[in-house]
């Protein structure tokens, strides 16, 4: 290059300032624009994404932590309501139990009342009937031993003592 | 490296406005820019959620690096500003690296660094005015008593100027004492009688290694921590501008 002219070590041109000054902006544009904005853009997405990621995690984690306590929670609910079912069908058999062997008892001892009622009536009919017989007896005996009329008063005094001493026997 | 201590040449001239000379800072400053341009179109072609090529991590790293260092620096609301402060880095980085190609460096010329000492400058009147509103402003430059009135404007001025000249200083000197060794160098080579001729292009034999040695403090080192100052003091200083009261 063959130069025109050869400036002063120190010198102040305008014109070389004011070229400066756009050479300046305009590197400083080039760098801004093509590798700056550009590469702080990624970096952010970067820092972003992975801060996202690291959230999204921790908020699985916290997921997973809270379901693990809600099913602890409901297999221990669910323990409890079995043992509280268990026990109130153990309470309920005993209960129905118990009233069933009241009711038997009840049933087994009217029979039995009835029963003995039974027998304390034939007892009796059988007793009224034999006494009837006895005094048939008695009378027709006593007409065929006296071959006497005896007076009604007499009559009903000896059947009496005669039932009365059979009785005793 | 002829001419030591000459300014930029005049690469050419517009002929508009009655023909404004753009100096070799301007076209270096417009070779930087495309050369970017490419590194960043490569970089950030094919990038994906989850890294799957080298480049992508490599334009992760400088951009992490560069996001972490605004918002130790000036706080995590401030990291809008990364852009801007890896413009001051990239470009002060590699205008002071083309002097490896052979070329001016681009902070070798006062403009330049002057011209972001002013930007800077901007920014921090920006946000004082911002923050303390322009009687607040105006205000802070007699606090804390109106006896420091001068002080505090030339201290306000001071800051750009330092800015400008540290770094313009740093990368020039280096510029400077790389021509000296050459040409000390040079001679050196002819007293020993190890300087060739060959089809009329000079060859120093101490030329080969020693600069390279050398550059790698003057070009490589300096021009690396100033730029990284430079972009530091932009960020305390705007930071601190902002949170004045």
């Amino acid at each position: 290059m063959v130069y025109a002219k050869v400036t002063e070590f120190l010198t102040i041109d305008p014109a070389t300032i004011v070229l400066t000054l756009c050479n300046t902006l305009i590197l400083f544009l080039v760098l801004k624009h093509f590798l700056f904005d550009k590469v702080n853009k990624v970096i952010d997405d970067r820092q972003n994404e992975i801060a996202e990621s690291y959230k999204n995690a921790d908020e699985a984690q916290k997921k997973a932590e809270n379901l693990a306590a809600e099913y602890d929670e409901k297999i221990g609910r669910a323990k409890e309501e079995g043992a509280e079912i268990v026990r109130a069908a153990t309470v309920k058999a005993q209960s129905r139990s118990d009233e069933i062997i009241a009711e038997a008892r009840a049933e087994a001892k009217g029979i039995v009342d009835n029963a003995n009622d039974e027998i304390e009536r034939e007892k009796k009919i059988m007793v009224n009937q034999i006494k009837d017989e006895i005094a048939e007896l008695a009378v027709s005996a006593a007409s065929a031993v006296a071959e006497k009329e005896i007076s009604l008063e007499d009559n009903e005094r000896l059947i009496e003592n005669f039932i009365d001493r059979v009785g005793e026997q | 490296m002829d001419g030591i201590g000459q300014g930029p040449k005049v690469a050419f001239t517009l002929p508009i406005f009655g023909g404004i000379e753009i100096t070799e800072t301007i076209v270096i400053g417009w070779l930087i820019i495309a050369a970017v341009l490419l590194v960043c179109l490569f970089l950030t072609r094919g990038l994906a959620k989850v890294p799957t090529k080298k480049r992508q991590i490599v334009a992760e790293m400088f951009v992490g690096f560069v996001n972490n260092m605004v918002e130790t620096t000036m706080g995590k609301r401030w990291r809008h500003y990364a852009p801007y402060i890896a413009t001051l880095l990239v470009y002060a980085v590699l205008g002071a690296l083309v002097s490896l190609l052979g070329l001016r460096s681009m902070t070798a010329d006062f403009n330049v660094p002057l011209t972001w000492a002013l930007m800077t400058f901007i920014l921090i009147t920006f946000y004082k005015i911002k923050s303390g509103g322009p009687g607040g402003y105006l205000k802070g430059f007699a606090s804390p008593i109106p006896l420091m009135l001068p002080l505090n404007l030339l201290s306000e001025v001071a800051t750009p100027v330092s800015m400008a000249f540290r770094m313009f200083g740093n990368v020039s000197g280096g510029a400077v004492i790389t021509s000296l060794i050459y040409s000390a160098l040079a001679g050196l080579s002819k007293l020993a009688h190890l300087a060739f001729d060959v089809g009329g292009v000079g060859f120093n034999v101490f030329q080969l290694f020693i600069p390279a040695v050398l550059s790698v403090y003057f070009d490589l080192f300096s021009g690396c921590i100033q730029a990284y100052i430079f972009a530091t003091l932009t960020m305390v200083y705007v930071s601190g501008a902002a949170e004045e009261e």
